[in-house]
């Protein structure tokens, strides 16, 4: 479970990494090509402030970097890398410059540029609140939005790949 | 964000008279007596702060004010979604989703408008709720976009929290109070406890 400012990786086969009720924070998830280990961030918020000493997993721009590390950590080349975007909606409509999730979106997809990782798939924007849910050992990201079904974003890619 | 005891109670006192100011001018609007518990004040982790509210994958009906003024800050009403219909039941708005959602605001808009003016009066601070904004959706995906604006500059999370009944029915919401990290220190130092005082 990756709870608000919060990162998990595994390498066990089955284990399921969970980011729930993403408003306008993001889930991003790292998986590698074969699909034996996976990571997950639960960002809040952009960049870091000059604030200091705050969870990586709290801004976009340093998340990146550790869900990296993170995974070289479990055995994972970095160019294997891929990434998977759930979240960053805008809760509460007509919120007018506050609109955190898109910018939390933005500032994701620039990191994952600055450090080469392809965006593979994504669910993002909107006003829905979504959980994300990684299987470790399988082609599974999954979104769920609040009374809908459960989808696997990997699922149409795997129908490719076959 | 570290805070004494002292200065929890004192912030515990400001939602107690906040909160009472809001209960009355509810229950004037629906012409019925409402019940407030005692408030609390908790200074958590933001993960545990969203927990601390309810189960994060419940769905619930949420009215979020915005406070503008001498200090950031959200007043966030939340409802199980049942209970949120009671309640329009009351003013005669029940049925129809739009109408239910502009009711709902228009409650948050005079609870949280009785909140902070009570607490703005004592603080001696400018305070105005801007619009209010409804959602119904997991308890998580609310609260946690509440809380990222006080990320920014902390790692925890004030909450000032009651919950209120409407007598006599099912009706019950919780009513918290959310300032930012710089929001806190303002409140606090109205009240001489912040810094050197403290």
């Amino acid at each position: 479970m990756a709870r608000m400012a919060e990162m998990v990786a595994s390498r066990t086969d089955g284990d399921v990494l969970v980011g729930l009720g993403l408003g306008s924070c993001i889930g991003l998830a790292l998986v590698d090509g074969g699909h034996r280990a996976a990571a997950l961030a639960h960002i809040v918020l952009p960049a870091a402030s000059r604030h200091g000493a705050a969870a990586a997993a709290k801004f976009a721009d340093t998340a990146v970097p550790a869900l990296v590390q993170d995974m070289e950590r479990l055995g994972v080349r970095r160019h294997s890398l891929s990434a998977v975007i759930v979240g960053g909606a805008q809760m509460f409509s007509m919120g007018g410059g506050m609109d955190i999730g898109s910018r939390n979106e933005a500032a994701v997809r620039d990191a994952l540029r600055s450090a080469r990782i392809p965006v593979i798939a994504a669910q993002t924007g909107g006003s829905v609140g979504r959980t994300i849910r990684v299987r470790v050992g399988d082609r599974y990201v999954s979104y769920k939005e609040a009374g809908g079904p459960e989808v696997n974003l990997l699922a149409a890619m795997e129908e490719v790949a076959a | 964000m570290d805070l004494t005891e002292l200065q929890l109670d004192a912030l515990r006192e400001m939602a107690n008279i906040g909160s009472g100011n809001a209960a009355t001018a509810l229950a004037a609007m629906l012409g019925r007596p409402v019940d407030l518990s005692v408030p609390s004040a908790k200074a958590l982790p933001l993960a545990d702060a969203v927990e601390a509210v309810g189960h994060v994958d419940e769905l619930i009906t949420a009215v979020g004010i915005p406070v503008v003024g001498d200090l950031g800050a959200t007043v966030l009403l939340t409802f199980q979604p049942d209970h949120a219909a009671t309640l329009c039941g009351f003013l005669g708005a029940a049925g129809d989703p739009e109408m239910e959602l502009s009711a709902l605001q228009e409650i948050g808009n005079i609870l949280g408008s009785a909140y902070i003016n009570a607490m703005g009066s004592m603080c001696g601070l400018e305070l105005e709720p801007a619009p209010p904004l409804a959602a119904s959706d997991m308890l998580g995906a609310i609260v946690s976009s509440v809380l990222a604006p006080v990320a920014a500059y902390s790692d925890m999370a004030l909450l000032l929290d009651s919950a209120m009944l409407v007598e006599g029915s099912e009706c019950r919401f919780g009513f918290l109070f959310v300032p930012d990290e710089e929001g806190v220190a303002t409140v606090l130092g109205r009240l001489g406890l912040w810094g050197h005082a403290a």
